[in-house]
């Protein structure tokens, strides 16, 4: 209801100036040395203003009294000022906010001392500021204030904002103190949710590492949650989500703690962070800090707009992701790209090294010095120099061993229907194109020529999906660009078939 | 003509009307076979049924996808030559829907897939 009326009944012990107290008596005023009992009213939302009560004294534990009554009730409108005209030198005034991120009660135990503080995030019409509270006003404020809710606040402290604790547009912070008030405010019109000033996912490669911003996207798709052990020993849970906006690039926000654990990306919610860490792990990236806020299908103007604009095109789209992604094969968050598109987008040729995923033909291996002797040492891919002593040298561990092992290195021409490239396959990719671990392949070369060859025949004209870096090296004076394969796959048909599908749909459009 | 030396448009229940004397590829489920088991119904990647007719009787017991090749009589039902179980216990299973939504594609652009001028003596 609009109007409501709340009694209070306070009251309070005045000293004398040589420590004895008395109590009982009515009357009312300044330096009474009477005891009083007052019945106080407040009426929300009118512009009653009280008589002066009152002021208060030491009791006798020494602590300050409450005061008998607000001078002015925090329902007026009449003081309302907008947060950025908030300042230290005006202490008059009332704001009308909406709570955007309550924080956890914490404690605090030092020298000096102990004691606990929350702080709160306030946003309005034209702007938003953190306010604090320490001690007692925890007690009183922390039960009182819900996020998403609107107050009336009145009479809180101002000083220079620590940039250190808090990232909100603001050169002030506020902190509460005995005489704030603050008063639920059941008029929310005109109140935004909250105030973000979100960065195109396309523009985060020019935001310095460290930053921090704002930013909205579709959740496209999430990774399962995993747990992981910090520094401290402590354990933490971690989630990465996959975020896209309208720009058409993709970046991957990690989510820590509960937030992780909690969060939901079933039905490709739209998710904005408030505060995220810019990051250069991975190319591009964001973190969310415990000072961030994570809002799932947010009810902002932006959140809209992203919806709209996904459920109508941005679903079709292969979306490049500005993190470079450890998983891939399929899926909305792979950069897919066909061989002459490679030539035409240059891939490869920027200061960067490229990332894409394509479909592609082995057309040809080759054979010669495909294997070779590395160092027997479990973490040492060095190719060992023989000593034609039974021993083998490796430089690198600056060890000679009597044995060696056997890996890959692949040098091989794939195709698609516009054009070939020669890439250069590692262990790993190379075991899987030729079918054959390196060790037992190494054998087959030294004792059976015919099999060793067949390896090599039976690898032609498979198909499969390269994940490959294509980057710029420069070797003997010669710059070219070099691609290398970072995973292979086996062809998903059915989601191949499926891309292809959408991809000449929307070609048709 | 023979069914098999001519090119044979791939098509769904849907377009059966377009291709009455037509030699057509169906692919579709096994829903019920007669009793005479000269005549059994097949559902496509819309869930819409069509007819097949053979002219022997079946010697196996049929179930699963299956890809008929024949010709559509004035009655809507496809007359038979020839037909192929898809075996659901080899491979990667036989996507039904998937199917019939590059069968669109195909029909949608002709222009970019013209099997019809295939043939040659």
């Amino acid at each position: 209801a609009p109007y409501c009326v709340c009694m209070l009944k306070k009251s309070f012990t005045n000293t004398l100036k040589d420590g004895r107290y008395k109590r009982g008596g009515v009357g009312l005023g300044r330096n009474s040395d009477h005891c009083l009992q007052l019945t106080v009213l407040w009426i929300f939302r009118c512009g009653l203003h009280l008589p002066a009560g009152s002021s208060s004294t030491r009791g006798p534990a020494g602590k300050k009294a409450p005061k008998a009554v607000p001078t002015t009730p925090g329902g007026s409108k009449a003081n309302v000022v907008p947060i950025a005209s908030l300042n230290p030198y005006n202490t008059k005034w009332t704001v009308r906010v909406r709570v955007t991120n309550k924080s956890s009660i914490r404690t605090w135990s030092n020298s000096r001392g102990e004691g606990k503080l929350f702080s709160f995030e306030t946003v309005d019409e034209s702007g938003e500021i953190k306010v604090t509270a320490f001690n007692k006003e925890v007690d009183k404020f922390f039960p009182l204030l819900e996020t998403g809710k609107v107050y009336y606040i009145t009479r809180g402290k101002l000083k220079v904002a620590n940039k250190q604790y808090s990232t909100l547009k603001n050169d002030y912070e506020m902190t509460l103190h005995s005489e704030t008030s603050i008063l639920p405010c059941t008029d929310d019109q005109g109140l935004p949710m909250v105030q973000c000033d979100f960065v195109p996912i396309s523009q985060l490669e020019h935001r310095d590492k460290d930053a921090i911003i704002d930013v909205i996207g579709v959740c496209r798709s999430v990774e399962d949650v995993s747990r992981l052990t910090t520094k401290t020993s402590r354990e933490v849970s971690k989630r990465d989500i996959h975020l896209m906006d309208s720009s058409a690039k993709m970046v991957t926000v990690t989510l820590w703690g509960e937030e992780a654990e909690r969060f939901d990306g079933s039905c490709q919610p739209v998710v904005a962070v408030k505060g995220a860490r810019v990051s250069d792990f991975r190319g591009r990236s964001l973190s969310a800090l415990f000072s961030s806020t994570v809002m799932v299908n947010p009810d902002i103007p932006e959140a809209y707009r992203l919806r709209g604009w996904f459920d109508k095109e941005g679903y079709a789209l292969a979306g490049q992701s500005l993190t470079e992604m450890r998983s891939r094969g399929g899926g909305a968050n792979t950069c897919w790209k066909t061989l002459s598109d490679v030539t035409t987008e240059q891939l490869g040729q920027g200061d960067k090294a490229d990332y894409y995923t394509c479909v592609a033909t082995v057309l040809f291996c080759r054979k010669e010095s495909c294997v070779y002797q590395a160092c027997p040492m479990a973490h040492c891919q060095k190719k060992v120099v023989d000593q034609h002593n039974g021993l083998y040298r490796c430089e690198k561990c600056d060890k000679e061993f009597p044995n060696y092992k056997h890996r890959l290195i692949l040098s091989a021409n794939i195709a698609d229907f516009g054009d070939n490239q020669w890439v250069t396959c590692f262990q790993e990719t190379a075991e899987i194109i030729l079918c054959h671990d390196a060790e037992s392949l190494g054998r087959l070369k030294d004792t059976n020529e015919d099999a060793f060859d067949e390896v090599f025949h039976k690898a032609n004209f498979t198909t499969h999906i390269f994940r490959n870096r294509v980057k710029l090296e420069t070797y003997n004076e010669e710059t070219r660009v070099k691609t290398t394969v970072m995973d292979v796959k086996p062809v998903n048909h059915r989601e191949y078939s499926r891309r292809l599908i959408s991809s000449i749909r929307k070609m048709a459009i | 003509m023979s069914v098999f030396e001519s090119p044979k448009a791939r098509i769904n229940s849907s377009m059966l009307s377009q291709y009455i004397s037509r030699p057509v590829c169906f692919v579709g489920r096994v829903e019920k076979v007669h009793p005479t088991g000269k005549l059994f119904t097949l559902s496509d990647g819309e869930g819409k049924f069509a007819s097949v007719e053979l002219n022997e009787p079946l010697d196996e017991e049929l179930s699963g996808v299956l890809e008929v090749v024949g010709t559509v009589s004035n009655k809507g039902t496809i007359m038979a030559s020839a037909y192929n179980i898809l075996r659901e216990d080899k491979g990667i299973p036989f996507d039904l829907e998937l199917y019939n939504e590059a069968l669109k594609v195909v029909h949608d652009f002709p222009q970019h897939y013209p099997f019809e001028i295939a043939t040659s003596g």
